[in-house]
């Protein structure tokens, strides 16, 4: 008994399997048959080697022509670890037969390295048949052989040019839109014209018509404020509306003014009064629309 | 600060649009003439060479399309060898396909008129245009086609030359499953 287990052990120890470079290998290729002259086959090999062993890459076939008819256009190799290998190879074939023939794809060895040590793995060669394209006989045209005509020149594509050119508009119509806000040229946007109403009444006015100037910038104010707005309501309203403390001196100026034009007898309105509140009005106006 | 900038920034980015604009504009109108003059050049109407020669190479192809239905072969040629790399992988592909076919009528025409001097070359060269097609686009058709149609092109050929030289070369000997050229094409 003790001989038949030193014997069991003997053998294990002669078995291969323990020291095979390559625990799992696989080549996955297509259907073999149904190939045209032109055609690209692919083919991807698969396998896992021991821990140590790695792939030696400059063994790997090189891209282009492998022999007279067959091209290596493509070659990949791709690790998910250390140890398992994923090789992705394009072949194309270019070979015209007269009857459907049987070629093959050419094997090939693929090196591992292990320290100093070189090992070896066959890629089996792969066969698969090719048909024709045309009959034996070949038919014939007016001009000749049949062969097949040109490709028609594409048009040049347009979607660029118009997806510019449509983003461009949008944008412009979008900074005029922003431009017409500002300038309350837009009609539901009744806060940003009212300077703009008042400047143009302020415009007109003469001497006499100092009243209606005056009322113009006051309904301007009560408007923006919300409710009829006084000079000692002032800081209230600026901190509502903060641009318009830049013309607090102005402001003051008016509403003197006013309360002297309504309250005081006697008072004279010169033509530089009508001036200084059309400058007011002009301010406002360019506060309003932001350019202040 | 930023508010008294705002009117100028708006300004000045509404005047970049509005260049941005014209300019698009300008773009789109030479791309839909490019157009119609592929689609003159076509339908077999002469154009004007001026925009051609500064024209993007659809343009220039559809030239060559042009040169080649009348039989003009040799400025046809001179056409297509200017964009022969140009364009993605697939205007490359249709440029070398047409390049074949230009060889191959050729060869063609010169078989059947017994230049075989002259046809033997031409189908080489058109089989390597439709090689080089067929390497960036393997999904044409018409390409396989007429790749085949070049690699069966005077077969009696293969024979005259193996009798000349089968004494030369073995290699010969491997060749002759493939009706097409003697050895030495390009």
């Amino acid at each position: 008994m003790r001989i038949l287990f030193v014997l069991f052990l003997f053998v294990l120890g002669c078995s291969s399997s323990v020291d095979e470079p390559i625990r799992y290998f696989k080549v996955e290729t297509p259907r073999p048959f149904g190939y045209v002259n032109g055609d690209e086959i692919s083919q991807r090999i698969l396998f896992e080697t021991r821990p140590g062993i790695s792939l030696e890459r400059a063994s790997l076939p090189g891209k282009g022509p492998l022999n007279r008819w067959l091209n290596l256009n493509d070659i990949r190799v791709s690790q998910a670890d250390d140890q398992h290998y994923q090789i992705d190879l394009r072949y194309q074939i270019f070979y015209a037969p007269l009857e459907v023939k049987a070629l093959t794809l050419p094997s090939f060895e693929l090196q591992l390295n292990q320290g100093e040590q070189r090992l070896s793995q066959t890629v089996p060669a792969w066969t698969f048949t090719l048909s024709p394209l045309r009959e034996l006989v070949v038919r014939q045209t007016e001009q000749g052989e049949y062969m097949r005509p040109d490709s028609l020149p594409p048009l040049l594509n347009t979607r660029p040019a118009l997806y510019g050119l449509l983003a461009s508009v949008l944008i412009a119509l979008a900074l005029a839109v922003a431009l017409a806000w500002q300038y309350g040229y837009l009609a539901f946007n009744g806060r940003r014209r009212l300077f703009k109403k008042a400047l143009r009444t302020v415009s007109g006015i003469s001497k006499s018509d100092m009243a209606t100037g005056l009322q113009a910038l006051h309904h301007c104010l009560n408007t923006l404020n919300g409710q009829p707005l006084f000079v000692h309501q002032l800081a209230d309203f600026y901190q509502r509306h903060p641009h318009y403390q830049s013309l607090h001196a102005q402001w003051l100026w008016f509403f003197n003014y006013s309360n002297r034009f309504y309250f005081s007898p006697g008072m004279t309105v010169v033509s530089g009064d009508i001036q200084q509140l059309k400058t007011l009005c002009q301010l406002a106006r360019s506060i309003e629309r932001g350019s202040r | 600060m930023l508010r008294r900038l705002r009117h100028p920034l708006l300004w000045g980015a509404l005047a970049l649009s509005l260049s941005a604009t014209l300019y698009q504009a300008a773009a789109l109108y030479r791309v839909q003439h490019d157009n119609d003059l592929i689609s003159q050049l076509t339908a077999g109407q002469a154009v004007d060479i001026g925009p051609i020669v500064t024209g993007p190479p659809e343009l220039r192809l559809a030239r060559a399309y042009y040169f080649k239905q009348k039989h003009r072969y040799d400025e046809a040629l001179s056409t297509l060898s200017l964009i022969v790399g140009l364009g993605d992988p697939q205007f490359q592909a249709l440029v070398r396909y047409n390049l074949g076919n230009l060889y191959l009528e050729q060869a063609v025409t010169a078989s059947h008129e017994q230049h075989i001097n002259t046809a033997a070359p031409l189908a080489g060269l058109a089989k390597q245009a439709y090689r080089q097609s067929l390497a960036l686009d393997s999904s044409n058709w018409d390409a396989k086609y007429n790749l085949e149609v070049a690699m069966r092109l005077l077969p009696e050929m293969d024979v005259l030359i193996q009798a000349e030289d089968s004494n030369k070369n073995q290699k010969t000997q491997l060749w002759t499953t493939v009706p097409g050229f003697p050895r030495g094409l390009p």
